[in-house]
């Protein structure tokens, strides 16, 4: 018989918003008396905040409310921002924006990094009496009818064709009242339960990026602690979203990456490389020469705003953070709109479940809450700025101050296009360029080179955690697209193999370091990311 | 009474029964019948039995010896058939076991024979308002729980390894007098018939005790050409191993794998054949003394770690070297 739990609210994911829903339903429970909740988080990473990444500058409004005394507490928020630049850079030069436009003022934010934060929070969390799981992915949700119950996690010891070893332990159902799915940008449990019920209707289609990020140790002179920079143009082109990052800490220690929207044309177009580029652009490289590379990693972020956020309440169910798409695009930043929707989400949980009624009407209290909040206060007004750069960075920037001044007015909602619509096929392209970059291996690495400094690791001996449709590979998709996942993958793990005569998809599963991205951009959607053996993934330390 | 079942192989005593006897004489100190009596299974069993009975454990009234042909390899059935009868004639209040894999087969089956509660992997033991009550691990160890098991007793009790400490018996001055019990078994109601015990026929290879190791990598392009590889490593007496691609196809078993993934290495002579050189496969390797690269990109990075390289195709390469290091 497999084991079984049985508590008040489940969280799936030990992210910014479920530690956030986990301490806030912690507090209610003190704050009110009575019987306290049962509570316990999952987490696929072995630790806390292991697979955790974002450039990433805090705003603290939420984190103030949630933990008000957070620098008494220890909260690893020592960089406040001091200067925020932003430069438009061209292949060999760069143009500074005469002024910063607003919203990437950061007066009164903090480079954080989001492993070391989540950590912190976590600790916090289990100080109050809620089962942390690590290790423990959210392999299944549990329905009956419509209604969320649970979950199931994933199983233990399976070996690669599918038979349990030595080591084979079920997955454990653990069922629950609320289940709080926090399973971060595009989780495999929301990605089913919305798939299901229908959560996107009447929505548009989420619209997603990816970004890469590094972390460096470069000697301290080089730029002071607290700038923060962003850039716009090269290596991308007008028509590209995306731009690249540069956050300074205190020691030498930079944190810079790319995001690039997974909307982009060209099938031939890498991500990876885009980084590569971008760190060679003299302005980059000038402030990483001699310097070390420390770590790296890979996640897709949900840049569609406001009008792409689904339904978030079913029976049984809410959803927060990345997974529903609480981002705010134009600011870059998401990490307080987690942690908010997680604390509003916690507060309707816990009343449905004090009051006994989880169903869905009832649990519609969380879209009120965020209708009603800070949520919708900040999103509302952008609704159409990540749209509008679908037409080109100039009419993205042109709207955007357009929308500053108007709060996001327009004649009708603007239209999302799902980014893998808009990939070309290849005889769509004729005339295009290819000149892949070669990694120098001091500044510029091999996407291998870089996975290690992922310090990912996966048992070898399990099945493939990507399900490919694979027949699509060979018969069409490297005449239509030259199989694009080997380059929007950032860890490698597709590769087209010639053997003998035919080629076939290997598929380097242990190399995933979870960001999603084959999930999102594979032309015919036939990649599904489903949870690894507990545990495995990314070792993100600082990041 | 508290009975406690020990484990024997070969009449070779399983440490582990002394970690239970100690874990029994903790509960008897607290309660009002503080008698233990331990009972042992098998055939040929006098040894083992007269180890347990020279401690004269306190508390101890008797050494139970069941001693069967049928006995002699553990047998579900077998077990379960004696140790039903043994409880029916004891009484005892509780019953238990090491947790080990032999216990892990028949205690289930066990309890549910005799409708009793079975509690397993208990770590440790508290008293609760006079009852008491084991912890074990749930969820891998994530959480613990207290478990007080109900309904009528002999309640049945197995402890993890290593949670007691088998020198902590307390042990006494004059022996533990051994007592023989006939039990009647039928041989024939034993539905297992057990092979004799299996032994592994070599040992799996070890690859950080390889002198020397003939390493594939993606250069040798198919399973097929293996063999090209292999009358190397014969030739010098080397290990086979390979880089990931390799062992992630099912060319080689994954426990010839090299690299951050696989096995650490660190043999004299290291021979690189058509491997690249990525830095999860040189974190498994660098330690080599000396180390030689074949490969056709003269840009591969294994040829930065190498002390000897030759760029050039394996497939002409490596057959030439054969050829050499054979002839006589």
């Amino acid at each position: 018989m497999p084991e079984a739990l049985e508590v008040d609210v489940l969280i799936v994911g030990g992210g910014p918003a479920g530690l956030s829903a986990a301490l806030r339903m912690a507090q209610l429970g003190k704050a009110t008396g009575g019987r306290p909740l049962a509570i316990a988080v999952l987490e696929k990473a072995r630790e806390a905040g292991a697979h955790m990444l974002s450039g990433a500058v805090l705003d603290p409004s939420s984190l103030r409310d949630l933990v008000p005394d957070y620098e008494a507490k220890g909260a690893p928020v020592s960089t406040p921002v001091g200067e925020d630049r932003v430069y438009v850079l061209t292949p060999s030069g760069k143009i500074r924006f005469p002024i910063t436009p607003p919203p990437l003022k950061n007066h009164g934010h903090y480079i954080i990094s989001l492993n070391r934060f989540v950590k912190w929070l976590a600790g916090l969390v289990e100080a109050e009496g809620v089962d942390l799981f690590t290790g423990f992915p959210g392999g299944e949700l549990l329905m009956e009818g419509d209604a969320v119950v649970g979950v199931r996690t994933g199983p233990h010891g399976i070996n690669k064709k599918g038979e349990h070893k030595a080591t084979f332990e079920p997955g454990v159902e653990i069922r629950a009242k609320v289940t709080i799915l926090a399973d971060g940008v595009r989780g495999n449990l929301t990605k089913v339960l919305q798939g299901r019920l229908g959560l996107g209707a009447g929505r548009q289609p989420q619209l997603f990026a990816i970004g890469i990020k590094e972390l460096w140790s470069v000697p301290p002179d080089r730029l002071a602690a607290g700038t923060v920079i962003h850039t716009m143009g090269y290596p991308l082109g007008f028509e590209q979203f995306g731009g690249g990052f540069i956050y300074a800490m205190p020691g030498g220690d930079i944190s810079l990456g790319f995001v690039v929207g997974l909307d982009y044309k060209d099938p031939m177009f890498d991500p990876h490389d885009a980084f590569n580029r971008f760190k060679m652009h003299p302005f980059v490289r000038r402030l990483l020469d001699g310097g070390q590379l420390v770590r790296y990693g890979a996640k897709a972020l949900p840049e569609g705003g406001w009008s792409t956020i689904p339904r978030c309440y079913a029976d049984g169910a809410l959803i927060v953070g990345d997974a529903a798409g609480f981002m705010n695009s134009m600011r870059l930043k998401g990490i307080h709109l987690a942690m908010r929707s997680g604390m509003l989400a916690a507060e309707t949980a816990y009343e449905a479940v004090r009051d006994g009624d989880t169903s869905a009407a009832r649990l519609q209290q969380f879209e009120q809450r965020v209708n009603d909040g800070p949520i919708k206060r900040e999103l509302y007004p952008v609704r159409n700025v990540h749209q509008a750069f679908g037409h080109g960075l100039l009419a993205g920037l042109a709207y955007a101050g357009f929308a500053l001044l108007t709060g996001g007015w327009w004649p009708r909602p603007m239209k999302s296009i799902p980014g893998h619509q808009r990939m070309e096929k290849l005889a769509a392209m004729p005339n295009r360029v290819t000149d892949a970059s070669k990694p120098d291996r001091k500044i510029t690495f091999d996407k291998v080179t870089n996975v290690h400094f992922s310090g990912t690791r996966h048992d070898e001996d399990q099945p493939s955690h990507l399900l490919v449709q694979t027949d699509v590979c060979h018969s069409i998709c490297t005449e239509e697209y030259g199989n694009p996942c080997q380059r929007f993958c950032p860890a490698n793990v597709y590769e087209m193999v010639m053997d003998a005569a035919a080629s076939r998809l290997q598929i380097n599963a242990s190399n995933c370091v979870h960001c999603k991205t084959c999930d999102i951009m594979d032309p015919y959607q036939v990649i599904t990311w489903v949870t690894p053996e507990g545990g495995g993934g990314p070792r993100y330390d600082g990041m | 009474m508290i009975l406690v079942v020990a484990e024997q192989r070969d009449g070779i005593l399983n440490r582990a029964t002394w970690e239970t006897v100690a874990a029994a004489q903790q509960l008897a100190d607290g309660s009002a019948d503080r008698s233990i009596a331990i009972a042992i299974l098998g055939s040929n069993t006098a040894t083992a039995a007269k180890e347990l009975a020279a401690a004269g454990a306190k508390d101890v009234q008797a050494v139970i010896v069941v001693d069967h042909a049928a006995l002699e390899l553990y047998t579900p059935d077998g077990y379960v058939a004696v140790l039903e009868s043994l409880v029916a004639d004891l009484k005892p209040s509780r019953v238990l076991l090491p947790h080990t894999y032999q216990t892990r087969d028949f205690a289930p089956m066990l309890a549910a024979r005799l409708g009793r509660a079975l509690v397993t992997d208990v770590m440790r033991m508290k008293t609760a308002g006079g009852d008491t009550v084991f912890v074990r691990p749930m969820f891998q160890g994530k959480l613990t729980a207290d478990v007080s098991p109900q309904g009528p007793t002999p309640h049945l009790v197995t402890f993890q390894i290593g949670a007691f400490r088998g020198d902590q018996v307390t042990k006494g001055a004059s022996p533990t007098p051994v007592r023989a019990m006939t039990v009647t078994l039928d041989a024939a109601a034993i539905r297992e018939k057990p092979e004799p015990p299996f032994r592994e026929a070599r040992q799996a290879v070890d690859l950080s005790q390889a002198e020397r190791i003939v390493a594939v990598g993606r250069g040798i392009k198919g399973q097929e050409h293996l063999p090209v590889a292999e009358k190397l490593a014969a030739a010098l007496d080397a290990e086979l191993a390979a880089s990931r691609p390799i062992c992630d196809a099912g060319w080689l078993p994954m426990e010839r794998q090299v690299g951050s993934s696989g096995q650490t290495v660190a043999p004299k002579l290291y021979l690189a054949l058509g491997i690249s050189g990525a830095i999860q496969h040189l974190v498994g390797m660098k330690g080599a003394r000396t180390i030689v690269a074949i490969n056709k990109d003269p840009d591969a990075p294994m040829f930065e770690v190498a002390d000897y390289g030759i760029v050039g195709d394996l497939f002409e390469i490596v057959p030439a070297m054969v050829s050499e290091l054979t002839k006589t």
